[in-house]
Protein backbone atom coordinates (compact mmCIF):
# COMPACT_ATOMS: atom_id res chain seq x y z
CA UNK A 1 0.00 0.00 0.00
CA UNK A 2 2.47 2.33 0.90
CA UNK A 3 4.88 1.54 -2.13
CA UNK A 4 1.65 2.00 -3.96
CA UNK A 5 1.36 5.66 -2.53
CA UNK A 6 4.51 6.41 -3.41
CA UNK A 7 4.52 4.90 -7.40
CA UNK A 8 1.41 7.37 -7.59
CA UNK A 9 3.18 10.13 -6.30
CA UNK A 10 5.82 9.66 -7.94
CA UNK A 11 3.33 9.49 -11.25
CA UNK A 12 1.57 12.80 -10.40
CA UNK A 13 4.98 14.34 -9.94
CA UNK A 14 5.64 13.19 -13.13
CA UNK A 15 2.25 14.04 -15.14
CA UNK A 16 2.33 17.87 -13.39
CA UNK A 17 6.22 18.79 -14.37
CA UNK A 18 5.22 17.23 -17.93
CA UNK A 19 1.78 19.82 -17.93
CA UNK A 20 4.25 22.77 -16.34
CA UNK A 21 6.62 22.14 -18.94
CA UNK A 22 4.12 22.04 -22.10
CA UNK A 23 2.22 25.59 -20.05
CA UNK A 24 5.32 27.03 -20.24
CA UNK A 25 6.59 26.51 -23.85
CA UNK A 26 2.66 28.05 -24.33
CA UNK A 27 2.67 30.69 -22.37
CA UNK A 28 6.48 31.48 -23.81
CA UNK A 29 4.73 31.52 -27.42
CA UNK A 30 1.70 32.98 -26.39
CA UNK A 31 1.17 36.16 -28.59
CA UNK A 32 -1.93 37.81 -27.22
CA UNK A 33 -5.66 37.57 -28.11
CA UNK A 34 -5.69 35.64 -31.76
CA UNK A 35 -8.90 36.97 -33.38
CA UNK A 36 -10.36 36.15 -36.83
CA UNK A 37 -10.41 39.20 -39.52
CA UNK A 38 -11.61 39.77 -42.83
CA UNK A 39 -9.69 40.26 -45.17
CA UNK A 40 -10.43 43.04 -47.65
CA UNK A 41 -8.05 42.26 -49.90
CA UNK A 42 -9.17 38.65 -50.47
CA UNK A 43 -13.16 39.26 -49.58
CA UNK A 44 -14.99 39.15 -53.31
CA UNK A 45 -17.43 41.59 -52.13
CA UNK A 46 -14.73 44.19 -51.40
CA UNK A 47 -11.84 43.72 -53.75
CA UNK A 48 -11.61 44.86 -57.58
CA UNK A 49 -14.47 46.76 -59.17
CA UNK A 50 -18.47 46.38 -58.78
CA UNK A 51 -18.57 42.84 -60.97
CA UNK A 52 -22.12 43.29 -61.41
CA UNK A 53 -22.74 40.18 -59.42
CA UNK A 54 -24.91 39.67 -56.55
CA UNK A 55 -22.95 40.27 -53.39
CA UNK A 56 -21.68 37.13 -51.43
CA UNK A 57 -23.38 36.99 -48.36
CA UNK A 58 -22.01 33.97 -46.77
CA UNK A 59 -20.81 36.17 -43.98
CA UNK A 60 -24.56 36.39 -43.40
CA UNK A 61 -25.40 32.79 -43.79
CA UNK A 62 -22.33 31.03 -42.31
CA UNK A 63 -21.71 33.09 -38.97
CA UNK A 64 -22.21 30.81 -35.61
CA UNK A 65 -24.34 33.78 -34.05
CA UNK A 66 -27.81 34.92 -34.90
CA UNK A 67 -27.11 37.98 -36.57
CA UNK A 68 -23.43 37.88 -38.09
CA UNK A 69 -20.76 38.89 -36.23
CA UNK A 70 -19.28 40.16 -39.34
CA UNK A 71 -20.78 43.82 -40.52
CA UNK A 72 -20.09 46.25 -42.94
CA UNK A 73 -18.17 49.10 -41.84
CA UNK A 74 -17.70 52.56 -43.31
CA UNK A 75 -14.27 53.78 -43.17
CA UNK A 76 -14.91 57.43 -42.96
CA UNK A 77 -12.11 59.30 -43.76
CA UNK A 78 -12.07 57.08 -47.25
CA UNK A 79 -15.86 58.04 -48.24
CA UNK A 80 -16.76 59.89 -50.99
CA UNK A 81 -19.50 61.85 -49.39
CA UNK A 82 -21.90 61.30 -52.75
CA UNK A 83 -24.95 62.24 -53.19
CA UNK A 84 -25.88 59.55 -55.23
CA UNK A 85 -24.14 56.53 -53.52
CA UNK A 86 -24.30 53.46 -54.99
CA UNK A 87 -24.09 51.80 -51.29
CA UNK A 88 -26.98 54.00 -50.07
CA UNK A 89 -29.38 54.30 -53.33
CA UNK A 90 -30.26 51.12 -55.51
CA UNK A 91 -29.03 53.08 -58.53
CA UNK A 92 -31.19 50.66 -60.70
CA UNK A 93 -34.43 51.83 -59.26
CA UNK A 94 -36.33 54.70 -61.18
CA UNK A 95 -35.48 58.54 -60.34
CA UNK A 96 -38.04 59.81 -58.33
CA UNK A 97 -38.48 63.85 -58.20
CA UNK A 98 -35.69 65.04 -56.20
CA UNK A 99 -33.27 63.58 -59.07
CA UNK A 100 -32.52 60.91 -56.61
CA UNK A 101 -32.77 56.90 -57.23
CA UNK A 102 -36.38 56.02 -55.84
CA UNK A 103 -34.77 52.81 -53.85
CA UNK A 104 -32.51 52.17 -51.51
CA UNK A 105 -30.05 49.32 -51.17
CA UNK A 106 -29.89 48.00 -47.73
CA UNK A 107 -32.41 45.37 -47.29
CA UNK A 108 -32.46 45.89 -43.32
CA UNK A 109 -32.30 49.79 -44.26
CA UNK A 110 -28.71 50.09 -42.04
CA UNK A 111 -27.33 52.86 -43.72
CA UNK A 112 -28.47 56.70 -42.90
CA UNK A 113 -27.34 59.67 -44.48
CA UNK A 114 -26.95 63.43 -43.31
CA UNK A 115 -25.57 66.48 -45.08
CA UNK A 116 -22.38 67.70 -43.79
CA UNK A 117 -20.23 70.89 -43.91
CA UNK A 118 -22.23 73.21 -45.42
CA UNK A 119 -25.37 72.18 -45.86
CA UNK A 120 -27.37 73.84 -48.52
CA UNK A 121 -31.22 72.86 -48.00
CA UNK A 122 -31.94 74.39 -51.20
CA UNK A 123 -30.65 71.91 -53.60
CA UNK A 124 -29.62 68.55 -51.53
CA UNK A 125 -27.50 67.37 -54.82
CA UNK A 126 -24.76 70.03 -53.88
CA UNK A 127 -23.96 68.46 -50.32
CA UNK A 128 -22.06 66.16 -49.18
CA UNK A 129 -23.54 63.58 -46.80
CA UNK A 130 -22.35 61.49 -44.50
CA UNK A 131 -23.41 57.67 -44.17
CA UNK A 132 -23.45 55.91 -41.34
CA UNK A 133 -24.25 52.48 -40.81
CA UNK A 134 -25.98 50.80 -37.79
CA UNK A 135 -24.14 48.40 -36.16
CA UNK A 136 -27.16 46.81 -34.89
CA UNK A 137 -29.33 46.37 -38.10
CA UNK A 138 -26.25 45.39 -40.38
CA UNK A 139 -26.08 41.62 -40.70
CA UNK A 140 -23.35 41.80 -43.06
CA UNK A 141 -24.86 40.88 -46.19
CA UNK A 142 -22.14 43.06 -48.25
CA UNK A 143 -24.91 44.28 -50.88
CA UNK A 144 -23.34 47.83 -49.85
CA UNK A 145 -19.54 46.75 -49.48
CA UNK A 146 -19.95 45.30 -53.46
CA UNK A 147 -21.51 48.78 -54.96
CA UNK A 148 -19.00 51.32 -52.69
CA UNK A 149 -16.03 50.32 -55.44
CA UNK A 150 -15.60 51.33 -58.92
CA UNK A 151 -16.64 52.81 -61.14
CA UNK A 152 -18.95 54.60 -58.59
CA UNK A 153 -17.47 54.14 -54.97
CA UNK A 154 -14.18 54.64 -53.84
CA UNK A 155 -14.27 51.40 -51.66
CA UNK A 156 -14.68 53.03 -48.22
CA UNK A 157 -16.93 49.87 -47.27
CA UNK A 158 -15.68 46.69 -46.18
CA UNK A 159 -16.91 44.16 -44.03
CA UNK A 160 -14.98 43.96 -40.56
CA UNK A 161 -15.48 41.47 -37.47
CA UNK A 162 -17.42 42.85 -34.83
CA UNK A 163 -15.58 41.65 -31.51
CA UNK A 164 -18.06 42.21 -29.48
CA UNK A 165 -20.35 39.41 -30.96
CA UNK A 166 -17.80 37.65 -32.42
CA UNK A 167 -17.56 34.13 -30.40
CA UNK A 168 -13.66 33.60 -31.77
CA UNK A 169 -14.68 30.36 -32.61
CA UNK A 170 -11.47 27.82 -33.00
CA UNK A 171 -12.34 27.54 -37.18
CA UNK A 172 -14.18 30.37 -38.38
CA UNK A 173 -17.38 29.11 -39.70
CA UNK A 174 -17.40 31.52 -42.13
CA UNK A 175 -13.75 30.54 -43.40
CA UNK A 176 -15.11 27.24 -43.69
CA UNK A 177 -17.79 28.83 -46.37
CA UNK A 178 -15.70 31.57 -47.68
CA UNK A 179 -14.32 30.61 -51.85
CA UNK A 180 -11.75 33.22 -51.03
CA UNK A 181 -10.00 32.08 -47.73
CA UNK A 182 -10.63 35.58 -46.98
CA UNK A 183 -10.82 35.06 -43.18
CA UNK A 184 -7.45 35.59 -41.53
CA UNK A 185 -6.06 35.21 -37.70
CA UNK A 186 -4.28 38.32 -36.44
CA UNK A 187 -3.37 39.45 -33.24
CA UNK A 188 -5.92 42.15 -31.82
CA UNK A 189 -3.68 45.40 -32.45
CA UNK A 190 -3.43 44.44 -36.04
CA UNK A 191 -6.91 43.36 -36.11
CA UNK A 192 -7.79 46.78 -35.20
CA UNK A 193 -5.85 48.31 -37.15
CA UNK A 194 -6.33 46.74 -40.83
CA UNK B 1 -12.21 53.61 -84.93
CA UNK B 2 -13.13 56.99 -85.30
CA UNK B 3 -16.85 56.73 -84.20
CA UNK B 4 -15.57 54.72 -81.71
CA UNK B 5 -13.01 57.39 -80.65
CA UNK B 6 -15.89 59.90 -81.09
CA UNK B 7 -17.80 58.04 -78.45
CA UNK B 8 -15.28 57.57 -75.79
CA UNK B 9 -14.61 61.51 -76.26
CA UNK B 10 -18.52 62.51 -75.49
CA UNK B 11 -17.90 60.15 -72.56
CA UNK B 12 -15.21 62.00 -71.04
CA UNK B 13 -17.03 65.51 -71.87
CA UNK B 14 -19.93 64.43 -70.25
CA UNK B 15 -18.17 63.20 -67.05
CA UNK B 16 -16.69 66.35 -66.60
CA UNK B 17 -20.02 67.98 -66.98
CA UNK B 18 -21.63 65.79 -65.07
CA UNK B 19 -19.28 66.78 -61.87
CA UNK B 20 -21.41 68.72 -59.73
CA UNK B 21 -20.32 72.41 -58.74
CA UNK B 22 -19.47 70.98 -55.26
CA UNK B 23 -16.11 69.96 -56.35
CA UNK B 24 -15.52 73.75 -57.27
CA UNK B 25 -17.69 75.17 -54.19
CA UNK B 26 -14.62 73.07 -52.13
CA UNK B 27 -12.29 75.24 -53.31
CA UNK B 28 -11.25 77.25 -50.12
CA UNK B 29 -11.49 80.62 -52.12
CA UNK B 30 -14.28 80.24 -54.41
CA UNK B 31 -16.89 79.70 -51.39
CA UNK B 32 -20.23 78.39 -51.64
CA UNK B 33 -22.02 78.37 -54.68
CA UNK B 34 -25.58 76.53 -55.67
CA UNK B 35 -24.64 75.11 -59.08
CA UNK B 36 -25.86 76.59 -62.81
CA UNK B 37 -27.94 74.00 -63.05
CA UNK B 38 -30.32 75.90 -65.65
CA UNK B 39 -27.82 76.63 -68.30
CA UNK B 40 -26.13 73.06 -68.32
CA UNK B 41 -29.17 71.17 -68.40
CA UNK B 42 -29.80 71.33 -72.30
CA UNK B 43 -25.97 70.22 -72.79
CA UNK B 44 -26.52 67.21 -70.23
CA UNK B 45 -29.53 65.88 -71.49
CA UNK B 46 -28.56 65.42 -74.84
CA UNK B 47 -25.01 63.70 -73.77
CA UNK B 48 -27.31 61.60 -71.48
CA UNK B 49 -29.30 60.81 -74.40
CA UNK B 50 -26.62 59.24 -76.67
CA UNK B 51 -25.43 57.52 -73.15
CA UNK B 52 -28.92 55.85 -72.89
CA UNK B 53 -29.21 55.22 -76.55
CA UNK B 54 -26.28 53.32 -76.10
CA UNK B 55 -27.72 51.18 -73.16
CA UNK B 56 -30.56 50.96 -74.67
CA UNK B 57 -30.29 46.98 -75.10
CA UNK B 58 -29.01 45.89 -71.15
CA UNK B 59 -30.90 49.22 -68.88
CA UNK B 60 -33.87 49.58 -67.69
CA UNK B 61 -35.18 53.15 -69.72
CA UNK B 62 -35.99 55.41 -66.73
CA UNK B 63 -32.01 54.36 -65.20
CA UNK B 64 -29.27 57.29 -64.93
CA UNK B 65 -25.68 56.88 -65.50
CA UNK B 66 -24.51 58.15 -62.28
CA UNK B 67 -20.63 59.52 -61.70
CA UNK B 68 -18.95 59.81 -59.10
CA UNK B 69 -18.49 63.70 -58.41
CA UNK B 70 -15.19 62.75 -56.51
CA UNK B 71 -11.62 60.85 -57.27
CA UNK B 72 -10.48 60.69 -54.21
CA UNK B 73 -12.11 61.20 -50.65
CA UNK B 74 -13.04 65.03 -49.14
CA UNK B 75 -11.56 65.19 -45.82
CA UNK B 76 -12.67 67.44 -43.29
CA UNK B 77 -11.11 70.75 -44.61
CA UNK B 78 -12.69 70.60 -47.87
CA UNK B 79 -15.92 69.49 -46.22
CA UNK B 80 -16.00 72.64 -43.99
CA UNK B 81 -18.66 73.67 -42.12
CA UNK B 82 -16.34 72.70 -38.91
CA UNK B 83 -16.73 69.13 -39.66
CA UNK B 84 -15.01 66.32 -38.24
CA UNK B 85 -14.07 63.36 -39.24
CA UNK B 86 -16.73 60.90 -36.77
CA UNK B 87 -14.33 58.01 -35.32
CA UNK B 88 -15.39 54.76 -37.08
CA UNK B 89 -16.92 51.87 -34.75
CA UNK B 90 -14.66 49.15 -33.49
CA UNK B 91 -16.29 47.05 -31.03
CA UNK B 92 -13.42 45.73 -28.94
CA UNK B 93 -13.31 42.05 -27.27
CA UNK B 94 -13.73 41.02 -24.36
CA UNK B 95 -11.32 42.94 -21.33
CA UNK B 96 -8.53 40.95 -21.05
CA UNK B 97 -8.84 41.19 -17.29
CA UNK B 98 -12.70 40.35 -17.45
CA UNK B 99 -11.09 36.77 -19.58
CA UNK B 100 -8.66 36.82 -16.62
CA UNK B 101 -11.67 36.73 -14.75
CA UNK B 102 -13.20 33.71 -16.20
CA UNK B 103 -10.29 31.50 -15.39
CA UNK B 104 -10.45 32.91 -11.93
CA UNK B 105 -14.39 31.48 -11.67
CA UNK B 106 -13.43 28.26 -12.97
CA UNK B 107 -10.76 27.61 -10.76
CA UNK B 108 -12.98 28.91 -7.99
CA UNK B 109 -15.73 26.83 -9.22
CA UNK B 110 -13.55 24.07 -9.07
CA UNK B 111 -12.56 24.52 -5.06
CA UNK B 112 -16.26 25.19 -4.47
CA UNK B 113 -16.59 21.74 -6.25
CA UNK B 114 -14.08 20.17 -4.04
CA UNK B 115 -15.31 21.55 -1.01
CA UNK B 116 -18.69 20.58 -1.08
CA UNK B 117 -18.62 17.26 -2.27
CA UNK B 118 -15.72 16.21 -0.21
CA UNK B 119 -15.99 17.82 2.99
CA UNK B 120 -19.90 19.38 2.93
CA UNK B 121 -21.02 16.03 1.31
CA UNK B 122 -24.10 18.28 0.36
CA UNK B 123 -25.91 17.38 -3.18
CA UNK B 124 -28.44 19.93 -2.58
CA UNK B 125 -25.31 22.86 -2.51
CA UNK B 126 -23.99 20.93 -5.75
CA UNK B 127 -26.66 21.76 -7.54
CA UNK B 128 -27.24 24.76 -6.92
CA UNK B 129 -23.22 25.38 -7.86
CA UNK B 130 -24.37 22.65 -11.50
CA UNK B 131 -27.53 25.83 -11.93
CA UNK B 132 -24.86 28.70 -11.43
CA UNK B 133 -21.84 26.86 -13.57
CA UNK B 134 -24.49 26.35 -16.42
CA UNK B 135 -26.11 30.02 -16.59
CA UNK B 136 -22.34 31.79 -16.32
CA UNK B 137 -20.76 29.53 -17.92
CA UNK B 138 -23.01 28.09 -20.69
CA UNK B 139 -25.31 30.37 -21.10
CA UNK B 140 -23.97 33.78 -20.60
CA UNK B 141 -20.39 33.21 -21.78
CA UNK B 142 -22.05 31.05 -24.57
CA UNK B 143 -20.15 27.71 -23.52
CA UNK B 144 -16.78 29.30 -24.76
CA UNK B 145 -14.31 28.65 -21.30
CA UNK B 146 -14.12 25.19 -22.42
CA UNK B 147 -11.25 23.31 -21.48
CA UNK B 148 -12.33 20.48 -23.97
CA UNK B 149 -12.89 22.43 -26.57
CA UNK B 150 -8.99 23.95 -25.39
CA UNK B 151 -7.92 20.49 -26.02
CA UNK B 152 -7.80 21.22 -29.26
CA UNK B 153 -6.29 24.66 -29.37
CA UNK B 154 -3.01 23.21 -26.90
CA UNK B 155 -2.70 20.35 -29.62
CA UNK B 156 -2.78 22.97 -32.58
CA UNK B 157 -0.30 25.34 -30.18
CA UNK B 158 2.38 22.38 -29.56
CA UNK B 159 2.26 21.02 -33.02
CA UNK B 160 2.00 24.27 -35.41
CA UNK B 161 5.30 27.04 -34.72
CA UNK B 162 2.77 29.59 -36.73
CA UNK B 163 -0.22 29.10 -34.05
CA UNK B 164 0.04 30.60 -30.75
CA UNK B 165 -3.04 30.60 -28.37
CA UNK B 166 -3.49 33.09 -25.06
CA UNK B 167 -2.05 32.39 -21.51
CA UNK B 168 -6.41 32.43 -20.76
CA UNK B 169 -6.87 28.83 -22.59
CA UNK B 170 -3.23 27.51 -21.69
CA UNK B 171 -5.04 27.84 -17.82
CA UNK B 172 -8.21 27.14 -18.84
CA UNK B 173 -6.63 23.47 -20.33
CA UNK B 174 -4.65 22.66 -17.42
CA UNK B 175 -6.41 23.92 -14.01
CA UNK B 176 -8.98 21.05 -14.21
CA UNK B 177 -6.43 18.31 -14.97
CA UNK B 178 -4.50 19.90 -11.78
CA UNK B 179 -7.28 19.27 -9.74
CA UNK B 180 -8.14 16.18 -11.55
CA UNK B 181 -4.12 14.86 -10.19
CA UNK B 182 -5.39 15.46 -6.12
CA UNK B 183 -9.25 15.60 -6.14
CA UNK B 184 -10.71 13.50 -9.05
CA UNK B 185 -13.19 15.31 -11.55
CA UNK B 186 -14.16 18.03 -9.66
CA UNK B 187 -14.06 19.70 -13.01
CA UNK B 188 -17.54 17.35 -14.29
CA UNK B 189 -19.63 18.01 -11.28
CA UNK B 190 -21.12 21.12 -10.87
CA UNK B 191 -18.44 23.30 -13.21
CA UNK B 192 -18.45 21.96 -16.72
CA UNK B 193 -21.75 23.50 -18.52
CA UNK B 194 -21.77 20.58 -20.93
CA UNK B 195 -21.88 18.39 -17.77
CA UNK B 196 -23.97 20.50 -16.13
CA UNK B 197 -27.11 20.84 -18.63
CA UNK B 198 -26.59 17.09 -18.73
CA UNK B 199 -26.87 16.53 -14.54
CA UNK B 200 -29.69 18.42 -14.62
CA UNK B 201 -31.97 16.76 -17.16
CA UNK B 202 -30.90 13.11 -15.63
CA UNK B 203 -34.90 11.93 -14.64
CA UNK B 204 -34.88 8.00 -14.67
CA UNK B 205 -31.26 6.75 -15.23
CA UNK B 206 -30.97 3.12 -16.27
CA UNK B 207 -28.48 1.02 -15.05
CA UNK B 208 -25.97 0.51 -18.18
CA UNK B 209 -24.96 -3.23 -18.23
CA UNK B 210 -21.15 -3.15 -16.97
CA UNK B 211 -19.06 -4.60 -19.72
CA UNK B 212 -21.15 -2.48 -22.41
CA UNK B 213 -20.51 0.83 -20.57
CA UNK B 214 -16.71 -0.38 -20.30
CA UNK B 215 -16.80 -0.73 -24.09
CA UNK B 216 -18.91 2.16 -25.02
CA UNK B 217 -16.39 4.31 -22.43
CA UNK B 218 -13.23 3.45 -24.63
CA UNK B 219 -15.35 5.90 -27.69
CA UNK B 220 -14.17 8.66 -25.74
CA UNK B 221 -10.36 7.43 -26.44
CA UNK B 222 -11.15 7.79 -30.13
CA UNK B 223 -13.00 10.58 -30.21
CA UNK B 224 -9.64 11.58 -28.35
CA UNK B 225 -7.81 10.66 -30.79
CA UNK B 226 -9.75 11.37 -34.18
CA UNK B 227 -9.83 15.21 -32.74
CA UNK B 228 -6.04 15.02 -32.20
CA UNK B 229 -5.89 14.04 -35.68
CA UNK B 230 -7.60 16.52 -37.48
CA UNK B 231 -6.15 19.33 -35.25
CA UNK B 232 -2.89 18.81 -36.26
CA UNK B 233 -3.63 19.46 -39.47
CA UNK B 234 -2.03 21.98 -41.92
CA UNK B 235 -3.98 25.03 -41.50
CA UNK B 236 -6.73 25.53 -44.00
CA UNK B 237 -7.54 21.70 -43.64
CA UNK B 238 -7.48 21.53 -39.88
CA UNK B 239 -10.59 20.72 -38.49
CA UNK B 240 -11.76 21.79 -34.76
CA UNK B 241 -13.96 18.28 -34.26
CA UNK B 242 -14.77 18.59 -30.67
CA UNK B 243 -16.68 21.81 -31.40
CA UNK B 244 -18.22 20.87 -34.83
CA UNK B 245 -19.69 18.71 -33.02
CA UNK B 246 -20.45 20.09 -29.42
CA UNK B 247 -23.83 18.60 -28.77
CA UNK B 248 -25.12 21.54 -26.21
CA UNK B 249 -23.36 25.12 -27.41
CA UNK B 250 -26.40 25.44 -30.01
CA UNK B 251 -28.53 25.98 -27.05
CA UNK B 252 -26.14 27.52 -24.94
CA UNK B 253 -25.86 30.34 -28.19
CA UNK B 254 -30.22 30.15 -28.55
CA UNK B 255 -28.80 29.24 -32.17
CA UNK B 256 -26.96 26.74 -34.18
CA UNK B 257 -26.90 24.57 -37.30
CA UNK B 258 -29.93 21.95 -37.24
CA UNK B 259 -27.63 18.85 -36.69
CA UNK B 260 -26.15 20.74 -33.78
CA UNK B 261 -29.75 21.30 -31.97
CA UNK B 262 -30.97 18.01 -33.21
CA UNK B 263 -27.58 16.13 -31.93
CA UNK B 264 -28.00 18.38 -28.72
CA UNK B 265 -31.66 17.89 -28.28
CA UNK B 266 -31.21 13.64 -28.57
CA UNK B 267 -28.39 13.64 -26.35
CA UNK B 268 -30.51 15.50 -23.75
CA UNK B 269 -33.39 13.07 -24.23
CA UNK B 270 -31.11 10.14 -24.24
CA UNK B 271 -30.04 11.75 -20.69
CA UNK B 272 -33.02 11.98 -18.81
CA UNK B 273 -32.67 7.64 -18.92
CA UNK B 274 -29.10 7.04 -19.52
CA UNK B 275 -26.73 9.28 -16.87
CA UNK B 276 -25.18 12.02 -18.94
CA UNK B 277 -23.91 10.16 -21.76
CA UNK B 278 -21.69 13.09 -23.53
CA UNK B 279 -19.75 12.80 -20.83
CA UNK B 280 -19.06 9.00 -20.09
CA UNK B 281 -19.25 7.96 -23.69
CA UNK B 282 -17.52 10.55 -25.36
CA UNK B 283 -15.67 13.55 -23.79
CA UNK B 284 -12.35 13.55 -25.10
CA UNK B 285 -11.31 16.00 -22.23
CA UNK B 286 -12.95 13.24 -19.65
CA UNK B 287 -10.54 10.91 -20.67
CA UNK B 288 -7.50 12.88 -19.89
CA UNK B 289 -9.33 13.79 -15.93
CA UNK B 290 -10.00 10.06 -16.05
CA UNK B 291 -6.20 9.04 -16.38
CA UNK B 292 -5.52 12.00 -14.11
CA UNK B 293 -7.96 10.71 -11.55
CA UNK B 294 -5.83 7.48 -11.28
CA UNK B 295 -3.53 9.25 -9.53
CA UNK B 296 -5.83 11.40 -7.09
CA UNK B 297 -4.66 11.64 -3.87
CA UNK B 298 -8.46 12.07 -2.45
CA UNK B 299 -11.57 11.23 -4.18
CA UNK B 300 -15.59 10.65 -3.52
CA UNK B 301 -15.70 8.00 -0.68
CA UNK B 302 -18.74 6.00 0.19
CA UNK B 303 -19.21 6.64 3.98
CA UNK B 304 -15.80 5.98 5.37
CA UNK B 305 -15.93 3.40 8.25
CA UNK B 306 -19.66 3.35 8.70
CA UNK B 307 -20.99 1.57 5.95
CA UNK B 308 -24.41 -0.28 5.52
CA UNK B 309 -23.74 -2.64 2.85
CA UNK B 310 -27.05 -1.33 1.77
CA UNK B 311 -25.79 -0.58 -1.87
CA UNK B 312 -28.37 2.05 -2.20
CA UNK B 313 -25.48 4.41 -3.20
CA UNK B 314 -24.63 1.47 -5.97
CA UNK B 315 -28.57 2.05 -6.79
CA UNK B 316 -28.41 5.87 -6.70
CA UNK B 317 -25.26 6.19 -8.94
CA UNK B 318 -26.20 7.37 -12.86
CA UNK B 319 -22.99 6.88 -13.75
CA UNK B 320 -22.16 3.53 -13.01
CA UNK B 321 -19.33 4.62 -10.56
CA UNK B 322 -19.96 2.52 -7.56
CA UNK B 323 -18.56 -0.95 -8.31
CA UNK B 324 -18.73 -3.09 -4.89
CA UNK B 325 -19.31 -0.98 -2.61
CA UNK B 326 -16.92 1.10 -3.44
CA UNK B 327 -16.60 4.54 -5.87
CA UNK B 328 -14.06 4.90 -8.74
CA UNK B 329 -12.41 7.41 -8.94
CA UNK B 330 -12.27 7.60 -12.69
CA UNK B 331 -15.87 7.16 -13.58
CA UNK B 332 -16.85 9.40 -10.82
CA UNK B 333 -18.95 12.47 -12.38
CA UNK B 334 -18.69 14.47 -8.41
CA UNK B 335 -22.70 14.69 -8.65
CA UNK B 336 -22.78 13.40 -4.61
CA UNK B 337 -26.07 11.62 -5.34
CA UNK B 338 -24.69 8.68 -3.32
CA UNK B 339 -24.30 10.96 -0.53
CA UNK B 340 -27.89 12.06 -0.53
CA UNK B 341 -29.18 8.33 -1.04
CA UNK B 342 -27.07 7.15 2.10
CA UNK B 343 -29.39 6.88 5.00
CA UNK B 344 -26.02 7.16 7.20
CA UNK B 345 -25.33 10.39 5.83
CA UNK B 346 -28.47 11.65 5.94
CA UNK B 347 -28.86 10.79 9.71
CA UNK B 348 -31.99 8.15 9.04
CA UNK B 349 -29.92 5.33 10.50
CA UNK B 350 -27.15 4.77 13.05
Amino acid sequence: MNEDLTRRDFARGTVLAVLAGGAAFLVKKANGQIVWQVNAARCINSRLGDTGMEACNLCTTECVVALSAVRAVNEYSKCGRCNICPAYFNIASAVNELGQPSEKLCPRDAIARKPIGKVDPEDPANNFYEYIIDEEKCDGCGKCVMKCKEPLGLGSITLRVRYDRCVNCNYCSILKACPQNALVQLPIGQALST
Amino acid sequence: MSVLDALVGQLGKLRAACLPAQVAGCQPAAGFQPAPRTSRFPQILGRACVILALLAGSAPAQVIPYQRPVDTAPQADSIGGGYKVPPVQKPLPRDYWLQVLDVVALAAAMGVSVWLVLKRRSRRWLTALTIGSLAYFGFYRQGCICPIGSLQNVVVALADPKYSIPMVVTATFVLPLVVALYFGRAFCGGVCALGAIQELVVLKPVQVPRRLDRALGLLKYVYLGLAILFAVKPALTRDFLICRFDPFVGFFRRTGAPYMLVLGGAFLVAGMFIGRPYCRYLCPYGGLLAWCTRLARRGVTITPNKELDCGLCAEACPYGAIEQMRAVRRNCLYCARCYASCPRERGVAS
